[in-house]
């Protein structure tokens, strides 16, 4: 069943590529098969992704791999309700390219399928690392939404064309959503470790850096509100963001050893 | 004293105060924490480590420059609360008034005008008719979620103080059929712990009964990890486990007999000279081909084939044994039968007020409903003429723009 998940990670390349081509070239035919390509890796992902579950007997977020499948998968969802809604090329120039280098580097961790360790056993377990999944798609789509939204601007669009206004604004909102969850991630942590170990918080190293992450983004926040940050600002911001999100993803397993160390 | 004021709880102090956290925070994830002080000078040498301890860079969570940043920063969340709760209740006022009094931003074609208010009520806008004017308002609990989140932020940095400030914990390892009596009286007693479950999955479960002191109250739980006990105030958590060496000892000549667990290295004796010098429990061994002896030291946690290393020491004179479970080792009038080793749970044992923990859940829940608001719940109200509409509200309503441009535009398709 491994197929599935290589033959996503295909599709979302070729897609991402396609919509770029098409966007680019102002080719519409080639948007629509790009949509059509992301929609069935989709498919495939989502296969994949209940396969494993099933074979691993619960649900499959309980390491790096698996988290990082669940990451790009909520990227992908989100990338295909917000063009559903919003019928705007620009959403999916962005979440494709999310959902196809996240799964890319799925690919590089170790895949087997663990018995989910004591620790882990929690009814706290989905709702804390699935909204993480979902918070980090969204910070991650903002991110990308910066990249276009600065590539639009060096083209020559002016802040205010309603096309830029309306990105700007599905950045903002996109970090909003993962602020929220975010703080859903922070709070089901610390009820989670209180009934694991004891205690609410242990400036463990992950769960430093989601509170890095989380007042980061609440300056940004705030920012908005009484420096009126928005524009060109906000897409700087969205970008440089994402990185705290990815060190928080990724670096910090790989480099800063704690108590999510089984998370690697 | 009045600008003093208005600058501690300006939101400019806030952010300065949320920098400030960051940059503690980055230090105190990059720098290994509350070690003893040779280990900062062997990881970051001598000139490093001593900056390290100097600017307590060691503990940065616990530094007096952290406590009263946090101080800080409820300080500044309290006036800034304060603040803004008689603001929070005259919102609502204001944006009627506002929007009752707004001239036409969005001047509309009759019918268009129409659609603008059929979308509107698509949209759950409820209606307002004042001076015959139409104002159509949504989401006004908005309004209460900036203050819910930053009156959260702060009872989440006190309550969350006050719970670790107020309870109690200790770490005790008892073992299977041994009863613990805590300083008020209540009981516990661990009548079995397991490491693996019936079907061979790692699973550290104690099965725990707890009395209450005067003996009226009495529960049983088995707890685990994630499970923790609740009883009369105390938590007991599944914290660690760990294996002892277990041994029956018999007196050869008044007959008396009695277990001992071995957790770690002790002398076993009546006389005070001759006995049992208890070294250590390995988990197993391998046996060369010359027959020669190799002890596996490896903590995986299974202990397949046991050995106790002791020592026998008898008549001035002490000698090496590895004995192995089902042996039985006579020294004088003492004989000693190693036993399979038993495994026995470590406990966490926290005294915590219930009012304090129901408090946190609550505090964690308005946080949570107060973002909801703060973000998807933007009040807003529009007036509606016959000449167009006026959008109020204290954000930018962006969303409802994007939404009734789409429509206006399909009407011209």
């Amino acid at each position: 069943m491994e197929i599935l998940f290589f033959a996503s990670i295909v599709g979302y390349f070729a897609a991402t590529v396609l919509q770029a081509a098409g966007v680019t070239l102002r080719k519409d035919a080639l948007c629509r098969v790009a949509r059509i390509i992301f929609a069935l890796s989709f498919v495939l992902h989502t296969g994949f992704t209940i396969w494993r579950g099933v074979a691993a007997g619960r649900i499959p977020l309980a390491n790096q791999f698996e988290f990082a499948s669940g990451f790009a998968w909520s990227a992908a969802i989100m990338g295909l309700v917000l063009y559903a809604r919003l019928k705007q090329e620009w959403v999916l120039m962005a979440s494709m390219p999310v959902a196809f280098l996240v799964l890319s580097y799925a690919a590089f961790q170790p895949m087997e399928i663990k018995e989910l360790m004591p620790a882990l056993r929690s009814t706290w377990f989905a709702l804390h690392i699935g909204s993480a999944t979902f918070s980090y798609a969204a910070f991650a789509i903002s991110g990308g939404l910066g990249v276009h939204y600065l590539l639009q601007l060096k083209k020559g669009h002016a802040e205010k064309e309603s096309r830029m206004v309306q990105t700007d604004y599905m950045i903002y909102r996109l970090i909003c959503l993962g602020f929220l969850l975010l703080t859903v991630v922070i709070l089901s942590g610390a009820i989670w470790a209180e009934q694991a170990w004891s205690r609410w918080w242990s400036w463990d190293p992950k769960e430093t850096w989601a509170l890095i992450t989380w007042i980061l983004y609440a300056i940004f926040l705030h920012q908005r509100i009484r420096m009126k940050w928005q524009g060109k600002r906000m897409a700087w911001f969205a970008i440089i963001a994402v990185i705290c999100v990815l060190f928080t993803f990724a670096g910090v397993n790989k480099l800063l050893p704690g108590l999510h160390s089984y998370a690697v | 004293m009045k600008k003093i004021i208005r600058f501690l709880r300006s939101m400019q102090f806030g952010m300065i105060l949320l920098v400030l956290v960051i940059a503690c925070s980055v230090a105190g994830s990059l720098i290994v924490q509350q070690r003893e002080p040779m280990e900062y000078v062997n990881r970051y040498g001598e000139g490093a480590a001593r900056v390290i301890l100097a600017l307590q860079l060691n503990d940065v969570f616990s530094s007096v420059y952290f406590l009263v940043l946090m101080a800080a920063l409820c300080l500044n969340l309290t006036l800034c609360s304060i603040v803004r709760l008689p603001r929070t209740v005259k919102a609502t006022a204001q944006l009627l008034s506002r929007a009752e009094s707004a001239p036409v931003e969005h001047e509309l074609a009759p019918q268009q005008v129409e659609k603008v208010s059929t979308y509107l009520k698509q949209n759950h806008y409820r209606l307002r008719e004042k001076d015959g004017r139409k104002i159509y308002v949504k989401n006004l609990i908005g309004f209460y979620g900036s203050f819910f989140t930053h009156l959260s932020f702060l009872l989440i940095l006190v309550v969350g103080a006050l719970a670790v400030v107020t309870a109690t914990v200790t770490d005790q390892t008892v073992m299977p059929g041994e009863t613990l009596t805590l300083d008020d009286d209540t009981t516990i007693t661990v009548e079995s712990f397991q490491i693996e479950d019936d079907t061979g999955l790692l699973d550290y479960a104690s099965k725990i009964v707890m009395r209450s002191a005067d003996g009226m109250k009495e529960a049983a739980r088995e707890i685990r990890v994630n499970e923790p006990m609740s009883f009369e105030g105390y938590k007991v958590y599944q914290q660690t486990y760990g294996t002892a060496g277990s041994v029956e000892i018999h007196n050869l000549v008044n007959g008396a007999s009695e277990v001992m667990h071995l957790t770690e290295s002790c002398f076993l004796t009546l006389d005070g000279v001759d006995g049992l010098f208890f070294q250590a429990l390995y988990p197993g061994y391998v046996k060369a081909e010359d027959g020669t002896v190799t002890l596996i030291t490896s903590t995986s946690g299974a202990y397949s084939d046991p050995v106790y290393d002791v020592l026998s020491v008898a008549e001035g004179s002490m000698s090496p044994v590895l004995a192995f479970p089902g042996e039985t080792l006579t020294i004088g009038d003492v004989s000693f039968t190693f036993l399979e080793p038993t495994s026995y749970p470590g406990l966490r044992i926290k005294h915590v007020s219930t009012a304090v923990l129901g408090a946190l859940y609550a505090v964690f829940a308005l946080m949570v409903a107060g973002l909801y608001l703060c973000f998807f719940m933007v009040p807003t109200a529009v007036a509606v003429t016959e000449n167009g509409y006026t959008i109020v509200s204290p954000k930018p309503s962006t969303g409802l723009i994007i939404g009734l441009n789409a429509c206006l535009e399909e009407e011209e398709t």
